[in-house]
């Protein structure tokens, strides 16, 4: 007479727990989460296609558009390969600047970061104290490059601008205030019951699993493997400063929320040591008028705040590239969901989305 | 070390830690502006809508016609149309379209202008550029140099 019967439940493609226009076909039984289908593709603009139609000025902007959380490391990708491709060198002081903007981009996505997934998670305090240090960052940014979030902050060769005066010292001050301010997150959540409640042993990708699905960034850390570009393929002039890669150990939400939260004082330590080298100097390298790569194929990455951010573009000698493609760390680490969220309750695969930090932006391109 | 855990979980003492650090946030100075009524300070180097602008000492419009900037737009939204001039000497600017609607504010047409120091194009501050239909994001000369009216919003 009575029997039970698994239901398809459709989550997003307008859902705010979905962080943007992430569609999930849920298969549930009862409340546990049996099969997930991730459907994407709502935010598809066809960033690559279009940039076999523009020259490698024009791109730059387009770049802005795919993570737009963390804009500056998609810039910083892009002209990177680009120069890699042509040979170009970059002035140092333009790359300590790229360093220190990059890094304080990372604090900034990893705020936002952290807002939303407290938020989903039901700690919404959290989220109002991290967008107002998140606010003195984009007024650093919109002081340096003009803009709050598509930066276009960087040129191929090396920046636009100096930055203005009086930056630095602005920036000392968020350095110098900002240590504190975390101290406020941390009180409200690492030992909070709730919080651990909601993460502690919620969505385990472990390294074997993690790796086979190419997670790259805090979510493969979280699992224990050490690996982050900075360090393995230092790019810039990373190889200059200390810096230490946080590691978790048990896999699960709050070891990724942990890994975070070190990454953005690791950060800080980073912004700190290179206002202190700031070398003096020119801040444009010597670049053709026209770009026109070498025939050639480059691949090159950077470590964003999501993961490993890959740029691969093939140049037939022309000022447009061939074919350019972006490796998306959102999108690679969003297959890693169906595997995370399976024989979980539904509530946690709200978590799960939260801690996997996707833009998706980033994800359908 | 068990006895202080214990305490802890009854006396639920990381929720006062939390509720104490957003006590303390009561009374930080507030940071928001209630928009239209106050308005930020931009940075000098903000980027609003572009515009053109005249050289500031003999009030001639500085554009040389050169379509540099509508050729690096990503966007493909300016259009310019020049002619020769009659004395042979350069280009005369006969209309210089921007479509507001199609600009991403990216700031490269910028970078190429000749006119140095003083760029004939310039990213300016205005950004309340609102309409109701599209037909009236398709700025024209006149008003990309002289600049549409701002409305001022009072309560
Ligand atoms: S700001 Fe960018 S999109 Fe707008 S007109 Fe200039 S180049 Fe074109
Ligand atoms: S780049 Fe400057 S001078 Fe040349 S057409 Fe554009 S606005 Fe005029």
């Amino acid at each position: 007479m009575f029997r039970t019967e698994m239901m398809d439940i459709n989550m997003g493609p307008q859902h705010p727990s979905t962080h943007g226009v992430l569609r999930l076909k849920l298969l549930l039984d009862g409340e546990t989460v049996t099969d997930t289908d991730v459907l994407i593709g709502y935010l598809h603009r066809g960033v690559e296609k279009l940039c076999e139609s523009k020259n490698y000025h024009m791109i730059e902007p387009y770049t802005d558009r795919l993570d737009y959380v963390a804009a500056m490391y998609e810039n910083l990708g892009y002209v990177e390969t680009v120069e890699k491709l042509m040979g170009i060198t970059v002035p140092e002081r333009a790359e300590y600047i790229r360093v220190i903007t990059a890094e304080l981009q990372r604090i900034a996505s990893h705020l936002v970061w952290l807002g939303t997934h407290a938020l989903d998670i039901g700690a919404m305090t959290v989220f109002f104290y991290c967008f107002r240090e998140r606010e003195i960052l984009l007024d650093l940014f919109e002081a340096f490059c003009g803009a709050r979030l598509t930066y276009n902050a960087y040129r191929i060769g090396g920046l636009p601008w100096d930055v203005p005066p009086g930056w630095t010292d602005r920036v000392r001050h968020f350095v110098k205030i900002f240590p504190g301010r975390q101290q406020e997150y941390d009180t409200l959540l690492t030992k909070n019951r709730i919080w651990l409640g909601r993460t502690k042993g919620v969505g385990i990708l472990k390294a074997g699993d993690a790796i086979d699905f190419g997670v790259s960034g805090p979510c493969l850390r979280a699992a224990g493997v050490s690996y982050d570009v900075r360090k393995a393929h230092p790019y810039s002039v990373y190889d200059r400063f200390l810096f230490d890669i946080p590691t978790g150990e048990n896999c699960d939400t709050y070891d990724r929320y942990l890994v975070r939260m070190e990454e953005m004082r690791q950060s800080l330590r980073i912004v700190q040591q290179a206002l202190d080298g700031l070398p003096a100097g020119e801040v444009m390298g010597k670049v053709p008028k026209r770009i026109k790569p070498p025939v050639g194929e480059v691949y090159h990455t950077v470590e964003g705040p999501r993961g490993e951010l890959g740029f691969y573009i093939v140049s037939q000698g022309e000022d447009k590239p061939y074919r350019m493609r972006f490796r998306s760390p959102s999108f690679v680490n969003l297959q890693a969901l169906p595997h995370m969220v399976k024989g979980s309750l539904v509530a946690d695969v709200v978590a799960v989305i939260g801690t996997l930090d996707i833009v998706l932006g980033d994800v359908d391109r | 070390m068990k006895i202080q855990a214990f305490l802890q979980k009854v006396l639920l003492l990381e929720l006062w830690q939390g509720m104490w650090v957003t006590l303390k946030n009561q009374f930080r100075p507030h940071i928001t502006v209630e928009y239209p009524k106050e308005t930020v300070e931009f940075p000098p180097r903000f980027r609003g809508v572009p515009r053109l602008r005249k050289d500031p000492q003999t009030g001639e419009e500085l554009c040389v016609s050169c379509l540099l900037c509508e050729a690096i737009c990503p966007t493909e939204c300016i259009s310019i149309v020049s002619e020769k001039r009659p004395d042979g000497k350069g280009k005369q600017l006969i209309s210089f379209t921007i479509n507001y609607e199609r600009c991403c504010f990216c700031g490269l047409c910028v970078d190429p202008c000749p006119t140095k120091p003083i760029t004939a194009i310039y990213m300016s501050h205005d950004y309340e550029f609102a309409g109701f239909d599209r037909d009236s994001y398709v700025t024209a000369r006149e008003e990309l140099v002289d600049g549409k009216p701002v409305k001022i919003y009072t309560s």
